[in-house]
């Protein structure tokens, strides 16, 4: 699976196929990240995520997920995307990324995780620079560690989530 | 060089550890974009550093044309992290640091007896590691210039992007 739906919901959803309750860092509950289907149509309040990094099997993970404030929307060419994405792959460490898209053009956000707690990163999340990030940690069933982009291409595949490759 | 790593040859589907110690494949890394394939001696080398500069510029280009490079040498993953970081690379490192492809293809250069690395080789590949024009670089001048990886680049891309010359309707 390339791609599929991706989202934070304050409650478990029956028609998801892989979710998982979220914590903050002093431990609260966070709502439900969870990942639907890609031909189930779009779920609202969705966005796209690279389906290498879901696994309904996966382990914990500490994650770091940046989201557009409400309103707000910065394209993917964006030289501030540009930058973060170049970024990460100046960076170790981390077991996953993604970015997020919502349309063919916009970004639409990024989702960071790590087995390992408080990583380097933990405090200079790259996407962090272009919209808020909260740090929350994922319970088992959503995740998947998955080997860091090829590198060095930066763009999207025909509107795919940042890393996933190749054209339709 | 092996006698069979020629154009239109398939290339091995090398298995190496990557530069932060992750199991990587030759196709994946290559995820359906044509590949510059460097094969280097290691840090030490002037030619070599001489040769990642140009590599450096041609990483601004292939970051937005879609295409990968991948650099080898028999240097431990922990090492060419440091250089990697150090040259502001932001493509995969693969380590031979056992020495296993370095026999299999024949391109240890047997000259350096301190360090035994790889035979500086370049391999523009296929997504499909079909091998599009290989390049010998023992001497400097063997190695291909960004124009003639350019032109590789181009006639990979042509052969396989079916847009090329899209109809703009």
């Amino acid at each position: 699976m390339r791609w599929c739906w991706f989202g934070l919901a304050e409650d478990v959803s029956e028609d998801a196929f892989a979710s998982a309750a979220a914590r903050d860092l002093q431990g609260e509950p966070a709502g439900y990240l969870a990942a639907w289907d890609p031909d189930a149509g779009h779920p609202k309040g969705t966005a796209r995520i690279s389906g290498a990094v879901i696994d309904p099997s996966g382990p914990e993970m500490a994650v770091s997920l940046v989201l557009p404030p409400s309103g707000v929307q910065v394209l993917f060419d964006d030289p501030a995307v540009v930058a973060a994405t170049q970024a990460v792959y100046e960076r170790p460490g981390v077991s996953f990324v993604t970015t997020l898209t919502t349309d063919p053009v916009h970004f639409g956000g990024a989702v960071t995780g790590t087995t390992a707690p408080w990583p380097g990163w933990w405090s200079d999340d790259p996407f962090e620079r272009i919209f808020p990030a909260r740090r929350l940690l994922v319970e088992p069933g959503l995740f998947n560690a998955v080997a860091p982009p090829a590198g060095p291409v930066h763009q999207r595949y025909a509107g795919l989530p940042w890393p996933a490759e190749g054209f339709e | 060089m092996r006698e069979d790593l020629k154009a239109g040859a398939t290339f091995p589907d090398v298995k190496l550890l990557d530069h932060s110690g992750n199991v990587r494949s030759l196709s994946e890394l290559a995820g359906g974009d044509p590949v510059v394939v460097h094969f280097y001696r290691g840090w030490f080398c002037p030619k070599e550093r001489r040769f990642f500069a140009g590599l450096l510029e041609l990483q601004a280009e292939a970051e937005v044309a879609y295409s990968r490079i991948v650099s080898i040498s028999v240097e431990p993953p922990e090492v060419q992290a440091a250089y990697r970081a150090g040259l502001g690379a932001r493509w995969t490192f693969l380590s031979d640091e056992h020495r296993v492809y370095v026999e299999e293809l024949e391109l240890l250069e047997a000259a350096d007896t301190v360090h035994r690395p790889f035979l500086p080789t370049v391999f523009t590949l296929y997504p499909d590691l079909r091998i599009c024009r290989a390049y010998g670089g023992n001497w400097y001048w063997g190695r291909p210039t960004l124009e003639e990886l350019r032109a590789d680049m181009r006639t990979i891309s042509k052969e396989i992007r079916s847009d090329w010359e899209p109809s703009g309707k």
